[in-house]
């Protein structure tokens, strides 16, 4: 019998031929970058634009795919590759740039183009390095979990072999290391919990492995519901392979047999590559399936993979909510202890960690301890991957140490647009942070100095808000959302929630009161007492935000002002110039027939008006949205 | 023994090769929903004889998840985008701006159901902030349109309550002009699938 050693040769000799033929193609290559965010940008139809144009010229030009880089506000990004290797991303390619595309790939034109965006392998003339584009100055030179991204085609498992995919997965197997050791190199990496929560990975597995019974279960949280938060899904759909090679690892880690991908129903393109993913590895012997076969790599090891689609609900991010949630439950949170590893899916001993958490497994089986220790703090080790939104020039995703000032991923985000300033960070979820732009500088990327401020570092997503926006505006949003999403199971949840959102929405009306705060704050309290965290920490936002943003709290609440002039009982639009020829647009567009009047004589009617900016959307000048006058009125009671 | 309807018979192929006390209730609801387009009355009594569940228990499950329907779905959905970064950039004047537009409330739809709007939740293309996915039931599209304005939310809203199709609106320009229309994201009708 080969050892599973010799049978992952047998699997990555050929994938490294197929991979160094890839990298180095005999014909020029064009792969667009299709993941959610390129699609979502148009990449089927540049896609189909270039292969237009090779076919129309016939070409001597591959069509391939990989997943974009990072640079989401460049999508849709397309990489050349030449025969030399060299691979260079242009962006934003529009289905009008794909002759340009096609010349580049033939030689027709230069590499060297203004939609050239950097090289991410080999060299070539006048084209800087990716790795030295201002959006990455805070990356290591070396990506870790994101090392494969944008270098390969995310659905072929030769390339994530040839990348080093299973190889620590079956040294492990060949005997190099026992569970115990491989739980060991967790906890000695110290690789945290990358939910948020920063939980140690090797200690939670210890606690599955020395619970007793056989089937024991190993859970990926691939919820991923923070707005704003989306590195999980740049994992499961840029590199698939690495989250299944950290559950096998993981399974045979903790005697688990089975495991659960728990995907949420927002990422269908992540549903798809893991499904695909698995499957692939299924055929290949990396894992078993349908309860027959052989084990993993000849081994006695066997491990089936399950994905499951979510259907839309927050509170499944929660480990004891998503484990309900796959056993055929409404997905509510439960009190804990039981943990997990006592009594998991089906009551039996389970393990909840998240799919970037998964995805650094394989890292530290492949290096050791001081490796991971090269990048991180004392407190939170090695990297992890950011997205960031709002108001900045680049929107992206990227991999930092843990550690790095904030101040500097804003710099690296190209700073606000241009003619606002930054106002406030939010970061860790609607059950996060709201901070305000001086606390900036205190701001490491790591749990400690967000926690010393009653905020929440969280899942990854970080979103910068300018100047334009409103934190009471904002408040309401978050507020809403942990209201809907409260499962209903404390009183406490379910209806304080429903009471901040209606003193939030009262307020945005223009009927605050002065007693609001004073009952803010008793919910707060209550709050307190629900039995899961969303409860616990619904009201941070609204805690945030009286404390670091307390003067938009009272010209809102007792000043019946918006500064920002977005919160709609507190503003009117007005025909502020009946010259305007593009009032008679304002007028047709207006959803509610508010702007009434011959030419020369509009006029809007304020108790129609319903705020939605659509007239000076069309007629910036002739309309005017602004303060409304000081009686205030109140549009809609909550 | 309820009579065996030719619905039921539907949903019961469908759901041929998933079974009790094996996590398979998620994948069932989405089956149906997927080619039903909801959740009726007799698939829930299927779903629940298929997994070994009563149907109030499988009723309970569907009320539970934003995603799941008792009622046909509307012939279109405007699918309006929550999260803080299209929030940041009037997110709330376009959903007003939609519901007036469509003469309903958030998850309703017109009279005539021919559009509809839904809370749709951020799912990481905030590049495109504010934006909507356009969602047409027949031909299973899923678009995001990104750099939205409340006059251009309108716009489509309009057209989309006149009876445009999906696709006729995505690809007029006099409608969607100024905003960035994405591509369809995969349809993926056997998500949740087990090896059973
Ligand atoms: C309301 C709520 C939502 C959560 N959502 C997620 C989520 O989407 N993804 C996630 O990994 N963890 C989420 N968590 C944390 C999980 O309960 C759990 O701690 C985590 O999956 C453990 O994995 P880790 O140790 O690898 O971080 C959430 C927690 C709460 C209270
Ligand atoms: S907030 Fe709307 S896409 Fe992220």
């Amino acid at each position: 019998m080969p050892s599973p050693l010799e049978l992952y040769e047998a699997l990555r000799a050929p994938a490294a031929a197929a991979y160094a033929a890839w990298r180095k193609p005999v014909r020029p290559r064009i792969d667009v970058a299709l993941d959610t965010s390129s699609l979502a940008n148009g990449a089927a139809k540049t896609r189909a634009a270039i292969a237009d144009a090779v076919r129309a010229r016939n070409a001597a030009v591959d069509l391939g795919r990989v997943h974009g880089y990072g640079m989401q506000w460049c999508q849709p990004l397309v990489t050349v590759t030449f025969p030399d290797g060299a691979s260079v991303i242009y962006g934003p390619v529009a289905p009008a740039d794909a002759q340009t595309i096609v010349d580049i790939a033939t030689g027709a034109l230069p590499a060297r183009h203004r939609l050239a965006l950097g090289t991410v392998a080999g060299a070539v003339a006048g084209v800087p390095s990716m790795r030295d584009h201002p959006f990455f100055a805070l990356e290591p030179r070396e990506r870790r979990v994101l090392a494969s991204i944008g270098l390969t085609d995310p659905e072929s498992l030769d390339h994530a072999i040839a990348n080093g995919a299973y190889h620590a997965a079956a040294r492990m197997l060949d005997r190099h290391q026992t569970p115990a050791q491989v739980r060991q190199a967790l906890v000695d990496a110290g690789v945290g919990g990358r939910g948020g929560g920063n939980f140690p990975a090797g200690t939670k597995w210890n606690f599955l492995a020395t619970t007793p019974g056989e089937e024991h279960y190993v859970i990926c949280n691939a919820d991923e519901g923070d707005p704003g938060a989306w590195v999980n899904r740049v994992i499961m759909e840029g590199d698939p392979h690495l989250l299944i090679e950290g559950l096998l690892i993981a399974a045979y880690a903790t005697g688990s047999r089975g495991g659960f991908i728990y995907i949420r129903d927002e990422y269908p393109l992540a549903i798809t590559r893991i499904e695909q993913a698995v499957r692939d590895a299924e055929a290949a012997g990396l894992l078993s399936s349908g309860g027959s076969g052989e084990g993993i790599l000849g081994t006695a090891l066997r491990l089936e993979l399950r994905v499951i689609r979510g259907a839309g609900s927050y509170v499944c991010g929660e480990e004891t909510g998503l484990i309900a949630s796959i056993a055929d439950d409404r997905g509510m949170p439960r009190v804990k202890p039981p943990f997990p590893a006592t009594s998991g899916v089906f009551f039996k001993p389970s393990n909840v960690n998240n799919v970037e958490t998964y995805a650094n497994a394989p890292l530290v089986l492949r290096h050791d301890a001081p490796w991971y220790h090269r990048y991180g703090t004392e407190r939170m080790r090695g990297t992890r991957l950011f997205s960031f939104s709002g108001d900045i020039v680049r929107v992206g995703f990227m991999e930092v140490p843990f550690g790095v000032p904030l101040a500097g991923a804003l710099e690296a985000c190209g700073g606000i647009v241009p003619g606002h300033a930054l106002k406030a960070v939010q970061s860790g979820g609607p059950l996060g942070s709201m901070l305000s732009a001086e606390l900036l500088p205190q701001l490491d990327m790591e749990n400690a100095p967000f926690t010393a401020l009653d905020a929440l570092l969280g899942g990854g997503g970080i979103v910068f808000l300018s100047d334009a926006v409103c934190t009471i505006h904002m408040g309401e949003m978050f507020a809403e959302f942990v209201e809907d999403e409260s499962c209903g199971r404390c009183t406490t949840c379910l209806r304080g929630n429903q009471r901040m959102t209606e003193i939030y929405r009262r307020t945005i009306a223009g009927g605050g009161r002065r007693e609001d705060r004073h009952n803010l704050e008793l919910i707060d309290r209550t709050l307190q007492f629900s039995n899961c965290i969303h409860g616990q920490f619904s009201p941070k936002i609204m805690r945030n935000t009286l404390r670091f943003f307390p003067q938009e709290y009272e010209r809102h609440a007792l000043g019946h002002a918006c500064d920002a002039l977005t919160c709609a009982g507190l503003i009117r639009f007005r025909v502020t110039d009946q010259r305007d020829p593009a009032l008679a647009e304002a007028q047709a567009i207006c959803p509610v027939g508010a702007i009434t009047g011959a030419p020369g004589a509009r006029a809007v009617d304020d108790a129609t008006c319903i705020r939605c900016g659509a007239c000076t959307d069309v007629a910036p000048r002739g309309m005017a949205r602004e303060a409304a006058p000081a009686a205030p009125r109140v549009i809609a009671l909550a | 023994m309820p009579l065996e309807t030719e619905a039921k018979a539907q949903v019961r192929a469908l759901l041929a090769d998933l079974r009790p006390g094996h996590g398979d209730l998620l994948a069932a609801l989405h089956r149906v929903q997927h080619e039903f387009g909801y959740l009726s009355g007799d698939a829930i009594e299927v779903t629940a004889q298929q997994l070994g569940l009563f149907p109030a228990h499988v009723y309970g499950v569907i009320t539970y998840y934003a995603e799941f329907r008792l009622e046909p779905p509307a012939r279109v959905d405007i699918r309006w985008c929550s999260g803080p970064a299209c929030r940041a950039r009037n997110g709330g004047g376009i959903r007003d701006a939609i519901l007036a537009t469509l003469g309903c409330a958030m998850d309703g739809m017109t009279a005539d159901g021919r559009a509809g709007v839904r809370l749709g939740q951020c799912n990481g293309t905030c590049e495109l902030a504010p934006q909507v996915w356009v969602e047409e039931r027949a031909t299973h599209t899923n678009a995001i349109v990104g750099g939205l304005t409340a006059a251009r939310a309108v716009r489509l809203a309009r057209a989309l309550r006149d009876g445009a199709t999906a696709a006729a609106v995505l690809a007029d320009s006099t409608i969607t002009g100024g905003a960035i229309v994405g591509d369809a994201l995969p349809d993926t009708v056997t998500a949740g699938a087990t090896h059973a």
